[in-house]
This record gives structure tokens, sequence and C-alpha cells, in this order.
């Protein structure tokens, strides 16, 4: 269940560098079924994981401006390509 | 003209007479008119800036010098630093610091000589922030994988914006880009770059691209200033430059976290191939199951080669020879326990003939012959050392005796003491005429007093 909560709150970085640690460790002849079965499912949920992350962000381009008061306000910014 | 009489003395009108301020006056004047924007050329030594930030230096070279002074109002628009050892060329006039009666060019403007001075001043910025350690490797910070918002510092409308969401798109289909307008050029450029930065930071990005076009050192000019430097050092937040074309070096590059050859290639450094990173993660899945399952089939075998042992199929076997174990273990126990009463039966008896009565008495009877035979000798002795004693106690009684100051009195010799019988007198410095004194003799005291003293050594 803490394994749940800590994912959420890995940066991409780190959810990939655990992903592919636990591969290596995986490899490793000496991990018991058990320990095996327990990464085995960090893993899956590392991999849904950072596949999230790759589509969680919606396509924008914007630009910051100031306002006359002074205010960082963002619009869409209309680029004719 | 005469000018001297027989008197030694002037025969002048006054006003033929020249005061010092005059003279430095007319001095100034004429040089002022004859050298009034002259250009010269020479090496800087003895610079000095003062307080009110005007320079003060020496212009020389093989032969001769002369004093230069550079006001604030000319000074402050170089965008190069001047320094004992470059060689300048100014452009100003002569004038005369009259109160001093000292002439001295006063320059309005100065450039190198045989460099440019946006060249000069870009090298010796970069010396100087190089010296600081604004591009040491230890300060870089590394770019995010996958950064959620991305900043672009450039001009909304070049081509270089337009280059940067073309490779994003074809990389990554939802990237977010945050861009903040900004002249790349002109005046006023640098600052904007600043502000620009500032804003970013404070809206909040995961990085920072500054991007501009390929350019003359002139054109790139923003990108070389000490306030983008400071600013992009001080940036908490990655900042990649890509500033000009890929043969283009500006300061700004420098100072970057990464400088990146042109702004498309900043971009698909921003951000990431998504093909390639899904592929990868599903690459890392599949490797995850596969040895697992690796492993799962691994033991599946074990577990069947242990289900097919022979105490698995047929329990019964392991049961019989346990059976075999017990029956002997019985066995020995049995035996065990006869050879113990056995041995337990004969010690008894043993005991039992040791404590016959017959053997008793006659024991008794011997230990009390060896007793008395014991206390007979042991009188003896007792009898030969207590005389040993009194012997050794008679000779030392006498020695005593022999010793004692009694034994002394006796044999004529008396023993002085004053009054109290504290003190014994033994010089005739003790006493005085008239004392009272003890005398001593074996067999009594006799009270005494000093009728007079006679010093005399006794002489026998």
């Amino acid at each position: 269940m803490n394994m749940e909560i800590e994912i959420e709150k890995l940066s991409f970085e780190q959810a990939m560098n655990m992903l592919e640690n636990i591969v290596k460790d995986l490899e490793d002849e000496k991990i018991s079924l058990e320990e095996s079965i327990k990464k085995f499912e960090i893993g899956v949920k590392l991999s849904s994981f950072c596949l999230e992350k790759l589509n969680e962000a919606e396509k924008k381009i914007e630009e910051l401006t100031r306002t006359d008061n002074g205010k960082l306000i963002t619009k869409d910014l209309n680029i004719s390509e | 003209m005469e000018l001297i009489n027989s008197n030694n003395s002037f025969f002048l009108n006054p006003e033929d007479i020249y005061t010092v301020s005059r003279l430095n006056f007319e001095i100034k004047r004429n040089l002022e008119n004859n050298f009034f924007n002259i250009f010269l050329e020479g090496e800087v030594s003895n610079f000095y800036c003062h307080n009110n930030k005007h320079f003060y230096f020496d212009l020389k070279d093989e032969y001769s010098k002369i004093k230069v002074v550079m006001f604030y109002d000319a000074n402050k628009n170089l965008n190069f630093e001047i320094k004992d050892g470059l060689h300048l060329i100014l452009s100003g006039y002569v004038s005369v610091y009259e109160k001093r009666g000292e002439y001295q060019f006063v320059a309005n403007f100065a450039q190198p000589a045989g460099i440019g001075s946006l060249l000069l001043a870009f090298e010796q910025l970069k010396a100087k922030l190089k010296d600081k350690g604004y591009f040491d490797d230890v300060f870089k910070k590394p770019i995010p994988v996958l950064p959620k918002k991305i900043g672009a510092v450039t001009s909304t409308g070049g081509a270089v914006i337009k280059d940067i969401i073309s490779v994003m798109s074809k990389r990554f289909d939802n990237f977010h880009l945050i861009v903040r307008n900004v002249n790349v050029q002109g005046p006023s450029s640098s600052e904007e770059i600043c502000q620009a930065i500032d804003d970013l930071c404070e809206y909040g990005v995961d990085v920072i691209i500054i991007a501009r076009g390929g350019g003359s050192l002139e054109d790139l000019w923003a990108f070389n200033t000490e306030a983008v430097a400071e600013k992009v050092f001080k940036c908490n937040i990655p900042v990649i430059s890509a500033v000009g074309h890929e043969t283009d070096f500006t300061i700004c590059d420098f100072v970057a976290d990464i400088r990146a050859a042109t702004p498309s290639v900043a971009a698909s450094i921003v951000v990431p191939d998504k093909n390639e990173l899904t592929s990868k993660i599903l690459l890392l899945f599949e490797k995850i199951k596969k040895s697992v399952a690796d492993k799962i089939i691994h033991y599946k075998k074990d577990l069947n080669y242990l289900v097919n042992r022979r105490v698995f199929k047929n329990p019964m076997v392991l049961l019989t020879s346990r059976w075999q174990d017990y029956d002997l273990t019985v066995k020995r126990l049995i035996e065990n326990i006869n050879d113990l009463i056995g041995f337990k039966k004969s010690n008894l008896t043993q005991l039992v003939k040791l404590l016959s009565i017959g053997k008793i008495k006659n024991n008794i009877r011997f230990k009390q012959t060896v007793v008395i035979n014991l206390s007979g000798k042991l009188k003896i002795l007792i009898n030969i050392r207590i005389n040993e004693l009194k012997n050794k106690i008679k000779t030392i009684l006498q020695n005593i005796h022999a010793n004692s100051p009694i034994s002394v009195l006796e044999k004529g010799f008396s023993l002085v003491m004053d009054n109290s019988q504290k003190v014994i007198i033994k010089s005739l410095k003790q006493v005085e005429i008239g004392d009272e004194i003890k005398v001593f003799l074996h067999d009594g005291i006799l009270l005494s007093r000093i009728l007079d003293i006679i010093k005399n050594k006794l002489k026998f």
C-alpha cells in the first residue's frame, strides 16, 4: 500500500530509474520468488505510471505577458506555421 | 628694446606683464584651438578610476607620454574595460588644467586599436566570468527528462519560435510551451531578456530555452552582456542557450546549463521523443514479465522434482524405517539399564565388607596407642623449649641491668637535673648561682643549691 502512494509522488525520471533497477533486480537469479512477485507488482505499477505521465500533459502553446497592473497571465499563442 | 637699466630693474608698462593665470589661460586657448577634435593613438598606463567615475591614465608610445582624462559622461558608454597595456585610439582635444599648469588630453571617445571594441568587450567579459567560475561544470544543472512546462525566451515574431514548435511537435504531441516574447536585439534587449527570465521563474516552468537566430556580433550583443550572464547564472531553473548559428558563441552559451547549437537542437534536447520513451517503457515491462515468468517456470520444475520423490509417493517407506529405529532404541535402553544395575550391586557388597565391626574395633585400638605415644613426645619437647626460653630471658635481664643508668650510678656517678626534673644539666651554661637542682645517686636524691660556678675542663 505504501508503495502505491510513493509511486504517485515520483517524477518521471525517478520512476524510470526505479523501473530500470527492478529489471536488473529481477534478472538476478538469487532473488526469491516472493520477492520477485513483489517487485513484479511494483514494476507493473511503475510502467503504467510512466506511460500515464507521457500522456498526462495537454498540448498547449502559450504566451506569457504582464497585465498593466503587473500580473502575469498566459494566453494562447497563435503562430502561422 | 632696452629692458634693463643701470639699476638692474624693469621699465615696463604694467599691461605688458603676464600673470601666471593669464599665461595658462592663453596657452589653454591656443592649445584647445590648435588641437581641437583630433585622434590620438597609444598604450594605456597608470590607469586610475576616481571615486566620481572619471578615468585618469597616461597614453604613451616608445618615446613619449601624455596625461589623459576621460570624464564619466564619456566613459559610461564604453562596452569594454580600459586597462593598463591596452592599445587605444582616442578622440578628443588637448586642454590645460590651469590650476596646476598641466596640459592633458581630454578623451570623448575610445576604441581598441586593431580589434573591434565589441570583440574586446566580449573577450574581457568572458575572461572575467570564467575567473569568477560562472562557466564551471559544477554549477551546471541537469535538464529534466520530461519537463511539464517549458519556458522559452525569444521573439514570437521570428522563424526561431516556429522551428522550436515544429521540432517539439514532431517529437511529442502533447508538450506545454510558454513563450515570453522579447526583442532579441536593440538597446532594450538585454534588459528584456533578464525580465523574461524572472517572469518565467515567477510563473514556474521546469526548463528555460533562450533562443535567437544567427547574426553579427553586434546583433547578438544582448546575449553577451554581463546582466544576462548574471541572470542566467543565478537562475534556479535549468537554462538552455541556443543563440545564433552553430559557429556563433555567446557569453550566454557559456553560462547556460547546456549550449544548444541551434534553437531546433534546443527543442530536441528539452522535449524527449515520445515514441522512443514509450517503447523503452514497454520493453522494460516485457523484461519484468519475462523474468518473473522464467522464475515461475523454474520453481515449477523444482516442485515437480520434489513431488515425484519416493517419500511423497509412498510415505509408508518413511514409517517402516522409523519403526526399526524405535525397536533398536528400546533394545539398547533395556541393555543399558541391566548393565547399570549389575554395577551398582557389586559396589554395594564391597561397602558392606568394609563396614564389618571387628575391623572397626581393631582400628580404634591402633589409633589409641598412636595418640598416647604422640602425647608423651609432645610433653618432652615442650619442657625442652620452656628451659630454652627461661635461659634466654635470664641473659636478657642481665644485659638490661648492666646497661641501665642505675648501674652507672652504683659505680659512683651521679645525675644532675633541674628542680622540675625535666632537663638533665650537662653544662654550666644551664644554671646560675642560687638555682636549686637535684642530684640523683643510686640510693636517693640530694636537693642542692648552687653556691658558685667554676668554669674548668675536667681532667683525670
